[in-house]
C-alpha cells in the first residue's frame, strides 16, 4: 500500500475534483437507478413518503365527506371498509415509519460526519422494496382488492374464513415489504452511528437526533420480527391452511393480537422517538443553547425505547384478560408518561428565559408541545381499564391517537422539513407561507379532532360508514368535516410552499440558522462525498464551540470511496474502510423479491421458484469486481 | 413485473401498447374477482330466476344476466365465500358433510355428479331438489343465494383450485380447504 493516493497535503480544489471522480453518480437514468448515495435515496424516500401522505389524506377527506351528514351516499360500506383500512395502513406503514427512517437515512450520516451510510447498497435495496410495497397496496386498491380488515387486521376477521379473496393477503404482504425495508434501514443506521462517527464524537457528544434514530433503529430491529411472524402465520393460514389462529385445531385467536401489538405499540414509538430528536434539534438551534439535561434526555429516549415493549397489552383490555395482567399493563402504560414528561420538562427548561427565535420550525415545535401534551393526557385516560372499557373502539380513541401521531410526530416532522430544507435542496423554505401553513394546520387539526373526543364520549363507534339521523352526532361530525377542509388547506399550502421554494427559494448558505451540528458544516445540499475532509469533534455542539474553524482528519485515500471507522464509545479512529460503489443489483434484487412476495399470495410454490431469481441477483450483487473498493 | 398475472405482449403488439392494455385487462379481471355487490338491483335479482331448464331438470342455460354480470358466482371470491356460509347455515352438512358425503347424501367433491356438472344443473338440484332425497330450497333462499350456493358447490368439486376459492374454516378440519386443489386429493366415493 505504498502507491495509493491520499488526501494529505492536497489543495481543496484538487481534493474535490478527486473525490468527485470516485463519489459522483453516473449521469442519466442509469445513475438514478444505480446510485447508493444516502442523500439521493433519503430524498427519494422522503418524497415518496410524502406522496403517500397526500394519497392517505385524500382518503381521509373522503371519509370525512361520508361522515359529514347522516346516511351519506358517497361511499358504500364495502368501499368504506377499504378506505379506512387503506388510510390507516398507508399512513402507518407507507408514510410515518418510512418518512422517519428516511430522515435518518439522509441526516444521520451528515450529523455524525461520515461520507455515506453503512451498507449503502442495502439502503438502496430497502427503498426499492418499500416502493414496491406501496405500489402493491395502492394497485390493489384501484382493482377493488384493497384490504378491508382495518390496519391491524384482527383474526378471525382477516383469517381464511371471514375474509374472502386476496384482500387480507395484500395487507399481510404489504407488511412484509415494509418490514424488509425498515429492517434494512435500521441495520444501516445502527452501524453508521456506532462505527462511522467523526473522530472525537464520543457517545455523549452525539446529537440528540442521532440518539433518537439509534434508539428507533433498535426498536425496529426488536419489534419487526413479531409482526413478521404474525403476518407470515396469517398468510399461511389463509393460503395453505395452517392453524395458527384456528382455536378448533389448537390455534389461538388472541395470539394474533399479542404478536401484532408487541410490534404495533413500539411502532408508535418508532414514529414518535425520531420526532423527539427533531424537536430537540430545533429547540437547541432556535434557543441558541444546548438542550437542558442532555443525559436525562438520552436516558428518557432509551427508557421510552425499552418501556415501549412492556405495554402492548393495553390495546387488548377488552379481550377479557386476567385482572393482574390488566393492572400490570395499566401501570406500565402510565409509567411511560414519566420519561415523556421528563422530556417535556427538559424542553421547557431549555425554552425558559431563552427568548427563542420564532422561525417556522419553532412554531411547529410549539404546536407540537401543546397538541402532544393533550394527546398524552387522553393516553393516560385510556390507559386505565374502566375508562378504556367504555371508550374502546369509539371516536375517543380515534381522537387520541391522531393527537399523539399528528401532534407528536407530524408537526415536528413538518418543522424538521422547514428546518432542514436548505440541506435537502440548497434553498430556504418560504417563511411567510410557512407561518400561515403552520397556523392552518394547527387550527385545522385541533378543530377537526377535538370534537371527536366528545363524539366518542357520546358513543359514536369508530369504523362506521354512516349513522342514522336520530343519533345526536350530526352536528359535531359536520363541524369536524368542515375543519378537515381547513387542515387540508394547511397541508396544501405546505406542499405548494415546498414545491415553490425548491425552485425559487432564497439560496441558503452552509449554515443559515447558525446551528451547532455537523450537517451544517458542509455545502447545502452536500456534495456526494458529504465532507471534503472528515471533521474532528471536540464537543457536543462543534459548530458553536469551534468558532468557525473546524479541525479535520487527513490521510484518507482519494482513488476509491473511503471513510473512517471509529470505536463505539470514544470514536477514536480505528481503520479506513471502503464504501461500496454504485450498483444496479439492489434494484434487480428488489424486483426479484417483490415478484416472489406478490406471487406467493397466489401459490406457496412461488417461494420455491421465486427464490431462484433472488439468489441470482444476490450473487450478482456480491460478485467481486476487482475495483479498489473490493480490496482489504 | 410486480403482478405475475399480467399477460405477456402478443407478437405484433409493441411494449408501449401492451402495458396499458395489460393494465386494463388486469383491472377488468381484478375488478370482477374482488368486487362486492352487497345488494343487487331488484330487476337483476329477479332476472336471476330465468334459467332455461331441460324438462328432466338436467342441463339447460343460465339466465342471460348471469353472463352479463361476468359469471360472478363461479369466479368471484366474495360470492363463493357467501355460498360457503349458506352451505353451513342451511344444513347442507347434515347430509353432505364438508362435501365428502354421508349415508344421507352423496359426496360433492369426488368429481362425480349424478345429475351433471354444469352450474345450472347444480342450481336446479338445490332449487328443486332431487328425487333421491335432496330437499328443494326454492322457498328458503333467494335466487341470488341459490346461485351463490351453486357456485360454491361447483368449486368444491372442481379438479383444480382457483385463486378465488375460499380458504379453510375455523373448525376441526375433515379435508383440505377449497383453495387447496381439492378434488385431486379427495378420497374416492365409498
Ligand atoms: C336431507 C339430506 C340433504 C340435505 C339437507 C341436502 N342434500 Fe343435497 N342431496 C341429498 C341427496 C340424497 C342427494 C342425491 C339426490 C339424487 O341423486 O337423486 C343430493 C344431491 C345434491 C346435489 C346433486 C349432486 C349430484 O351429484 O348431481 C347437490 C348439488 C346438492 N345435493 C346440494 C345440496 C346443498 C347445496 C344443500 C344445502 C343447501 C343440500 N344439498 C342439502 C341430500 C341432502
Amino acid at each position: 500500500m505504498t502507491h495509493d493516493r491520499r488526501d494529505t497535503g492536497l489543495g481543496d480544489l484538487a481534493l474535490e475534483a478527486a473525490l468527485r471522480r470516485v463519489w459522483a453518480a453516473a449521469h442519466g437514468l442509469w445513475g438514478l437507478l444505480a446510485t447508493v448515495d444516502h442523500k439521493a435515496i433519503g430524498r427519494r424516500y422522503i418524497a415518496t413518503a410524502f406522496g403517500f401522505l397526500i394519497l392517505g389524506g385524500l382518503l381521509a377527506l373522503a371519509m370525512r365527506w361520508q361522515l359529514s351528514h347522516p346516511e351519506a351516499r358517497l361511499l358504500d360500506p364495502d368501499r368504506y371498509n377499504q378506505v379506512f383500512t387503506m388510510h390507516g395502513s398507508n399512513m402507518m406503514f407507507l408514510f410515518a415509519v418510512p418518512v422517519m427512517e428516511a430522515m435518518g437515512v439522509y441526516f444521520v450520516p451528515l450529523m455524525v460526519g461520515t461520507r455515506n451510510i453503512a451498507f449503502p447498497r442495502l439502503n438502496a435495496f430497502s427503498y426499492w422494496v418499500y416502493l414496491a410495497g406501496g405500489l402493491l397496496l395502492w394497485g390493489a386498491f384501484l382493482l377493488e382488492m384493497g384490504p378491508d380488515v382495518g390496519w391491524f387486521a384482527y383474526v378471525p376477521l382477516s383469517g381464511p374464513q371471514y375474509s374472502a379473496g386476496k384482500r387480507a393477503d395484500i395487507w399481510a404482504q404489504m407488511i412484509t415489504f415494509t418490514e424488509i425495508s425498515a429492517l434494512a434501514v435500521a441495520v444501516g443506521l445502527v452501524v453508521t452511528v456506532f462505527k462511522q462517527r467523526a473522530p472525537g464524537m464520543t457517545l455523549d457528544r452525539m446529537p440528540l437526533f442521532v440518539w433518537a434514530m439509534l434508539v428507533t433503529a433498535f426498536v425496529v430491529i426488536l419489534a419487526m420480527p413479531a409482526v413478521v411472524t404474525a403476518s407470515t402465520a396469517l398468510i399461511l393460514d389463509r393460503l395453505v391452511g395452517t392453524h395458527f389462529f384456528n382455536p378448533a385445531e389448537g390455534g389461538d385467536v388472541l395470539l394474533w393480537q399479542h404478536l401484532f401489538w408487541f410490534f404495533g405499540h413500539p411502532e408508535v414509538y418508532i414514529i414518535f422517538i425520531p420526532a423527539v430528536g427533531m424537536v430537540s434539534t430545533i429547540i437547541a438551534t432556535f434557543c441558541r443553547r444546548p438542550v437542558f439535561g442532555y443525559l436525562a434526555m438520552v436516558l428518557a429516549l432509551v427508557g421510552i425505547g425499552l418501556l415501549a415493549f412492556g405495554l402492548w397489552v393495553h390495546h387488548m383490555f377488552t379481550t377479557g384478560l386476567p385482572r393482574l395482567g390488566e393492572s400490570f399493563f395499566t401501570a406500565s402504560s402510565m409509567a411511560i408518561a414519566v420519561p415523556s414528561g421528563l422530556q417535556i420538562f427538559c424542553w421547557l427548561a431549555t425554552l425558559w428565559g431563552a427568548r427563542p427565535r420564532l422561525a417556522v420550525p419553532m412554531l411547529y415545535v410549539l404546536a407540537f408541545l401543546f397538541t402532544f401534551v393533550l394527546g398524552g393526557m387522553t393516553g393516560v385516560m385510556v390507559a386505565s381499564v374502566p375508562l378504556d372499557t367504555q371508550l374502546h373502539d369509539s371516536y375517543f380513541v380515534v381522537a387520541h391517537f391522531h393527537y399523539v401521531l399528528i401532534g407528536g410526530a407530524v408537526f415536528p416532522l413538518l418543522g424538521a422539513i422547514h428546518y432542514w430544507f436548505p440541506k435537502l435542496t440548497g434553498r430556504m423554505m418560504g417563511a411567510r407561507p410557512g407561518r400561515w401553513e403552520c397556523l392552518l394546520v394547527f387550527a385545522g387539526f385541533n378543530l377537526t379532532f377535538f370534537p371527536m373526543h366528545i363524539l366518542g364520549l357520546w358513543g359514536m363507534p369508530r369504523r362506521v360508514y354512516t349513522y342514522q339521523p336520530e343519533l345526536p352526532w350530526a352536528g359535531l361530525n359536520l363541524f369536524a368535516s368542515l375543519s378537515a377542509v381547513l387542515l387540508a388547506a394547511g397541508f396544501l399550502l405546505f406542499f405548494w410552499n415546498a414545491w415553490r421554494s425548491a425552485r425559487h427559494g432564497a439560496p441558503a448558505g452552509e449554515n443559515p440558522w447558525g446551528a451547532p451540528t455537523l450537517e451544517w458544516a458542509t455545502a447545502s445540499p452536500p456534495p456526494p462525498w458529504n465532507f471534503t475532509r472528515i471533521p474532528v469533534v471536540g464537543s457536543a455542539s462543534p459548530l458553536w464551540d469551534s468558532m468557525g474553524e473546524l479541525t479535520v482528519a487527513e490521510g484518507l485515500r482519494t482513488d476509491r470511496r473511503e471513510l473512517l471507522v471509529t470505536s463505539v464509545m470514544d470514536a477514536t479512529p480505528e481503520a479506513r474502510e471502503s464504501s461500496p460503489q454504485d450498483s444496479i443489483w439492489p434494484l434487480l434484487a428488489a424486483i426479484a423479491t417483490s415478484v416472489m412476495l406478490v406471487w406467493s399470495i397466489f401459490t406457496p410454490w412461488a417461494v420455491v421458484w421465486g427464490s431462484i431469481p433472488i439468489a441470482v441477483t444476490l450473487i450478482g450483487w456480491f460478485w467481486p469486481r476487482g475495483t479498489p473498493e473490493d480490496e482489504s | 413485473m410486480r403482478k405475475p398475472s399480467r399477460p405477456r405482449p402478443a407478437a405484433g403488439v409493441s411494449v408501449r401498447q401492451a402495458v396499458p392494455l395489460g393494465l386494463v385487462l388486469l383491472a377488468l379481471c381484478g375488478c370482477r374477482r374482488e368486487a362486492r355487490e352487497v345488494r343487487l338491483d331488484p330487476p337483476v335479482a329477479a332476472a336471476l330466476a330465468g334459467v332455461a331448464a331441460m324438462p328432466n331438470g338436467i342441463g339447460g342455460r343460465p339466465p342471460e344476466v348471469y353472463f352479463v354480470l361476468g359469471k360472478p358466482y363461479r369466479g368471484n371470491a366474495y360470492q363463493l365465500s357467501e355460498g360457503k356460509r349458506l352451505y353451513a347455515w342451511f344444513g347442507c352438512p347434515e347430509c353432505h358433510r364438508d362435501g365428502e358425503g354421508s349415508g344421507r347424501g352423496p359426496s360433492l367433491l369426488d368429481g362425480w355428479w349424478n345429475h351433471g356438472p354444469g352450474i345450472e344443473t347444480i342450481y336446479l338440484s338445490i332449487r328443486d331438489g332431487r328425487p333421491g332425497g335432496m330437499p328443494p330450497y326454492r322457498t328458503r333462499l333467494t335466487h341470488e343465494q341459490l346461485w351463490q350456493l351453486a357456485g360454491y358447490v361447483q368449486v368444491l368439486g372442481a379438479y383444480s383450485a382457483s385463486a378465488a376459492a375460499p380458504g379453510r374454516s375455523d373448525q376441526v378440519q375433515s379435508r383440505p380447504a377449497e383453495n387447496r386443489a381439492p378434488a385431486r386429493f379427495a378420497p374416492l366415493e365409498p
